[in-house]
């Protein structure tokens, strides 16, 4: 639309007919749509004569929803709408998660401090076995190709009889 | 209007709308009125109520032309009133503020019930229909009510698409024929704001006119 209407449009769509507007093709069409939306939006005008009051007792009925409803609480913000209660949802699936995990990850991490105990006692025990220690060492690596702890143990050993 | 407006300063540019609009919400009556709400006062409360329940039903009814709904909208926009009123910070009269929480929960409603073409279908009962059809002498008799109705679906539709303060301002204009200046004196905005916040308003809701239409 250009500018000459634009800046007068209120006026325009009041009734008034600016020479531009007999030139210009574009700004009728425009100015067309926009009046006809205008009595559109006016039928939401209230009827003449209307003149309905709400029933008695509106005030105390008002107020009975305002204590009903009480004050709005950050709470309500989570619980009315669907994407507070989304996110919601959401966080407690991710607290959950978070739990599972620490709680495995815990026992794991349990493991190799029991296997760290045992080879610092078997360690102990060679010490006091003496010479023969390393064939015993040997032969427990023959014994104990069990599981991946009870090797950890065994590598444990031979590197404390070195250092020893 | 007469045809000379060509020749009229630019209006953007004008200087004499500026200052001329600006009310002083801060000193009024209504002002120590809302104060009183503010600081918990229920008799003042009572009295804002009871000042501007007939205003509010009757802007419901206009948008939904249900009784029911007009009633309980209405309490629920004085409760809404109740406990927002804390944050009213006088920039615009009391009943522009109150007018945009009532537009605000109506369209709410709409929103809720998600088919605002059954609004029209399942609760509009024989009885408002009668009575839209007696009381609207100003609308072209020659319409029949169902297209009038799908009219007013449509226009509910496009207001839709408009931001909460463009839909005010469009409805405080031509559904409560204030003029621009008394627009300006009410939101505290000058007349120029207003002005092309109108013309903003109808642009878009052109657009999504014409949207709506190639679509169906």
């Amino acid at each position: 639309m250009h500018r000459e209407i634009e800046n007068h449009i209120e006026d325009v769509l009041a009734g008034s007919e600016p020479q531009h507007m007999s030139q210009c093709e574009e700004c009728r069409t425009e100015i067309r749509g926009m009046r006809e939306q205008t009595a559109l939006i006016r039928e939401l005008r209230v009827p003449e004569g209307f003149a309905d009051e709400p029933r008695p007792g509106f005030y105390a009925r008002v107020m009975e929803r305002i204590e009903a409803e009480g004050p709005i609480s950050i709470w309500n913000l989570f619980i009315e709408s669907a994407f507070g209660r989304r996110i919601a949802v959401a966080s407690l699936a991710l607290e959950l998660l978070v739990g599972v995990y620490l709680v495995t990850s815990e026992r794991s991490a349990e493991d190799p401090t029991i296997a760290a105990q045992e080879s610092q006692a078997s360690a102990d025990q060679m010490v006091v076995a003496g010479e023969d220690a390393p064939a015993r060492v040997l032969s427990q690596v023959d014994q104990s190709s069990a599981g991946p702890s009870s090797q950890d143990a065994v590598l444990a050993d031979l590197v404390t009889y070195r250092e020893q | 209007m007469d045809g000379s407006i060509g020749i009229l300063p630019f209006p953007l540019a004008g200087e004499g709308t500026r200052a001329r609009t600006r009310v002083d919400h801060k000193n009024s009556d209504e002002a120590a009125l809302v104060r009183r709400v503010q600081a918990r006062d229920e008799m003042a409360f009572r009295e804002i109520v009871e000042r501007h329940q007939s205003k509010v039903f009757s802007i419901i009814y206009g948008i939904l032309r249900n009784r029911n709904d007009a009633e309980d909208i209405a309490q629920q926009v004085f409760a809404k009133v109740y406990f927002s009123i804390k944050n009213f910070d006088f920039r615009s009269s009391l009943l522009t503020w109150i007018y945009k929480i009532t537009v605000n929960e109506c369209y709410d409603y709409l929103r809720k019930k998600r088919v605002r073409k059954l609004v029209y279908e399942s609760d509009f009962s024989q009885e408002d229909a009668r009575r839209m059809e007696a009381s609207e002498p100003a609308v072209d008799a020659a319409v029949p009510a169902d297209t009038r109705l799908a009219q007013r679906d449509l226009i509910l539709k496009l207001l839709s698409k408009v931001s909460e303060e463009e839909r005010s301002l469009i409805l405080m204009k031509e559904v409560e024929g204030h003029s621009v200046e008394e627009l300006a004196g009410m939101t505290g905005l000058n007349e120029n704001t207003i002005k092309v916040k109108l013309f903003r308003t109808r642009q878009k809701l052109l657009k999504a006119a014409g949207r709506l239409t190639r679509a169906r």
